[in-house]
């Protein structure tokens, strides 16, 4: 017998082992799932157990050994309106910050286009806040809406009048600096997303609407828009995940106050677990949060889906 | 002043033990475990202290190539490294700085006992936190370590110890006296002509004041801001707020809790306190609410505003070349009260470092031996002299030395040291960190006026009872007992 012949019957006969089955792009992602497995789902089932014991670290016991406490927790978290507050705070601030830098994101595309001189230069000086460390920006703003800032000068430019209003500590316009903050940085990537949105739809369709008679405002609302949807509709998706997120601008210009008038759930969620250290606590609002963020994505993925239907 | 040395020697074991003893079986159960058998006091003298320490550390590293690591707050590298570049020539142990932000150190060593990562031996926590660490067991409680090598009389002219103890266990040496101080413009108050028309409009003459309406009453007589001259430059920030009306309550006789842990801080007296924190922010220096620590420093030194509030750090930078105010300022504690006719002043040590040894630490007793060559006389010495740094005056022999003479001046040293004895203790029990900021959150809503004070105080009442209960009244209530006998007496006796 031939020696090819001898492999190949012996390679007939010996089962090859599951992983050599399985389809070779699944075998290169595969590590990099596992990773992200053990990376995400196991803190996220600490996170559980925690949330239904009141485990601290001054209890000087490990956190697998807490006490169970079943659902009081979530029974405490509901009437608390320090909570309750930071969560209603923090959606105000997602709708005001991402419908804000929708629109600006949507008129300043519509200015870039067309091809015109120093577009491109235009474009990078745009961008530029969104290469700012947050923590950088914030102290800028910081600064900016001071007493003595620079904001209070121009109102008193303008007024005619000294003006030196305490912004930051002003529990009904403290939200006001952190909301320019992240409105300013952040612009610039929903304006990178829309824009890109409105280059993509196809000029053709665009001309013909021209052609027959539409205004260019019908164009735009009619077949531009329509079009960008999809791609508008992930951006303000990922705008309101990270602005949800929000704590290095609050962090920097009030610290939540004055009280807790600024403080988001993030900012709650830091105070909870760094200077109350109540882990178990702070985990079920973590996962209360998650229910809240989860139902919100949801909401916002129902036209996409509609979309593509 | 009178001397409060007494209370402050009473706080080891035995004396928690005594004044935890609530009922007969508490009483005999404490009296069981008096009969322990304590170890006997080192054999060392205090003279050679340092050069002791030194040796024993040596001989324990035998050698080995051997690294402390110190986790200390932002801003104290120019007090440690005097001391930790003369213990690394004396013993050969290198030692290694981490630094973390001032306000989150606390954090940082509490977090080291979730993730035992043993990444430091030495910290340097605020004084206020050693209850929460200690509860959480990354400190080592360091009883058995100073009956083998803290010399007799040590501890003797630490002017203020109470945070050095939790719960009768020794935990760490306090490292820096911050007790609260009050900086006023001598020269405002001694020129003439506001004396007269001070005189004329209260009909009492101006001078350092005693209580708190008498502060108030003068941050209103200097406050013309349309002269740019402004009354105060108070903390108003969140972190700093809740000291003030700390020490204007007491003021007003009262303790924050009774004696079964019922809070009291939304009685009338609160509320008044509360009230008239609210009053003087009106006197305050644009800006001050949102100002830090070094931002209050660098604004008072400018020299349009009449009074401060601060520590010996503060004065460090007033003294200093930089500031607009070197030479131009008086002193005084922190204003008192008229409880029942009497003036009682409650100084208040709020803030403060202490060495303390991490539980996860490889080398405990080396560890432990540099705390005590860092904290000695001569070395403590050195360490408060650094202008660069923020530790202050708390040995006797500072207070005494020339050249901290120099840095801080006579003038304030004496009120400065006044304070240090008289200081009421910050509320050392677990939670401090939940207590007080519920309590900050609240009275900064009331300053700013998003809350009335009654409901502010009631609020936070409500949530000290909340975690109380939560972490165990039982146990709270021992500790607040044993936190009140350490009152000084001046205060004490006054206090309901």
């Amino acid at each position: 017998m031939e020696r090819h012949d001898t492999v190949q019957l012996e390679t007939q006969c010996r089962p090859l082992p599951r992983i050599a089955r399985l389809p070779f792009s699944i075998v290169l992602v595969l590590p990099a799932q596992l990773i992200m497995l053990l990376v995400v789902v196991v803190p996220t089932l600490i996170v559980v157990w925690l949330s239904l014991t009141d485990w601290q670290p001054t209890d000087n016991i490990p956190w697998f050994k807490a006490e169970f406490s079943w659902f009081w927790n979530f029974y405490d978290l509901l009437p608390d309106e320090r909570f309750v507050g930071a969560v209603l705070r923090t959606l105000f601030v997602v709708a005001l910050c991402v419908s804000t830098e929708l629109v600006l994101a949507v008129a300043l595309a519509l200015l870039f286009l067309d091809e015109w001189p120093w577009r491109k230069v235009a474009v990078s000086v745009i961008i530029l806040p969104m290469m700012v460390v947050p923590v950088d920006a914030a102290n800028a703003f910081f600064m900016l809406f001071n007493d003595h800032g620079p904001i209070n000068q121009l109102l008193s430019l303008v007024l005619d009048r000294p003006v030196e209003y305490a912004w930051l500590a002003d529990p009904h316009w403290a939200l006001l600096p952190i909301i320019f903050a992240e409105v300013w940085q952040w612009t610039p990537l929903m304006f990178l997303l829309v824009l890109t949105a409105f280059l993509n739809v196809p000029r053709n369709q665009w001309r013909a609407a021209l052609g027959l008679g539409a205004t260019p405002a019908q164009a735009f609302f009619r077949v531009v828009l329509p079009l960008s949807l999809p791609v508008m509709l992930v951006a303000v998706l990922i705008r309101a995940i990270e602005t949800f997120k929000i704590f290095d601008v609050i962090y920097i210009l009030t610290r939540g106050g004055p009280g807790a008038t600024t403080e988001s759930i993030s900012m709650y969620m830091y105070n909870g677990a760094f200077v109350y250290f109540r882990m178990g606590y702070v985990a079920a609002a973590a996962l209360l949060v998650l229910f809240v963020v989860v139902s919100v994505c949801l909401a916002l993925f129902k036209p996409l889906q509609k979309h593509y239907e | 002043m009178q001397n409060d040395d007494e209370a402050q020697k009473a706080i080891d074991r035995r004396s928690f033990l005594k004044s935890a003893a609530v009922g007969t079986v508490a009483f005999a159960a404490g009296t069981s475990l008096l009969s322990w058998a304590r170890p006997a006091k080192a054999a060392g003298s205090l003279a050679n202290v340092q050069s002791d320490a030194a040796r024993a550390a040596k001989e324990l590293a035998g050698g080995r190539v051997v690294t402390l690591r110190i986790l200390e707050p932002s801003g104290s590298l120019g007090n440690i490294k005097p001391v930790a570049d003369r213990w690394t020539a004396d013993t050969g142990i290198k030692v290694e700085y981490i630094e973390v932000p001032l306000g989150e150190i606390n954090q940082k060593v509490l977090l080291e006992a979730v993730s035992k990562a043993g990444s430091f031996d030495i910290a340097l926590p605020a004084s206020f936190g050693i209850p929460d660490l200690a509860e959480s067991g990354i400190l080592v409680d360091l009883d058995q370590l100073a009956s083998k090598y803290e010399p007799e009389g040590y501890q003797d002219s630490i002017i203020y110890k109470t945070a050095n103890y939790y719960k009768g266990d020794f935990y760490g040496y306090e490292t820096d006296g911050d007790a609260y101080v009050m900086f006023y413009r001598k020269d405002w108050i001694n020129d003439p002509e506001e004396q007269k028309r001070y005189a004329d409009r209260y009909g009492i003459p101006l001078k350092v004041p005693d209580t708190w309406e008498e502060l108030d009453q003068q941050l209103a007589f200097f406050h013309r801001p349309e002269s740019g001259r402004y009354g105060v430059a108070l903390f108003r920030s969140q972190y700093f707020i809740a000291w003030e009306w700390w020490v204007r309550f007491h003021a007003k006789g009262f303790f924050p809790f009774t004696d079964d842990l019922v809070p009291q801080i939304n009685n009338d007296a609160g509320v008044k306190a509360l009230e008239e924190l609210a009053a003087a922010s009106k006197y305050l220096y644009p800006g001050a609410r949102s100002n830090g620590l070094f931002e209050n420093f660098e604004a008072y030194g400018k020299g349009d505003s009449y009074a401060n509030i601060g520590w010996g750090g503060t004065q460090k930078y007033l003294n200093g070349d930089k500031s607009g105010v070197k030479g131009k300022l008086t002193y005084g504690p922190t204003p008192g009260g008229k409880v029942n006719g009497a003036l009682v002043r409650t100084p208040y040590f709020n803030w403060g470092w202490n060495y303390v040894v991490s539980s996860l630490s490889k080398e405990q007793e080396i560890a432990y031996l540099f705390t005590l060559y860092a904290v000695s006389p001569t070395l403590s010495t050195i360490a408060v002299r650094d202008p660069g740094g923020y530790f202050d005056p708390f040995r006797d022999e500072h207070y005494k030395d020339p050249e901290i003479i120099k840095l801080y001046s006579k003038e304030f040293l004496d009120v400065h040291e006044a304070s240090m004895r008289g200081s009421i203790p910050d509320l050392y029990l677990k939670g401090q960190g939940e207590y007080f900021d519920v309590l900050r959150v609240n009275v900064q809503a009331a300053d700013v006026g998003q809350k009335a004070p009654k409901q502010a105080l009631d609020d936070t009442a409500r949530e000290w009872d909340r975690i109380s209960r939560r972490i165990g009244r039982k146990g709270q209530t021992v500790q607040w007992r044993f936190l009140k006998s350490l009152y000084p007496e001046a205060a004490r006796s006054h206090l309901v």
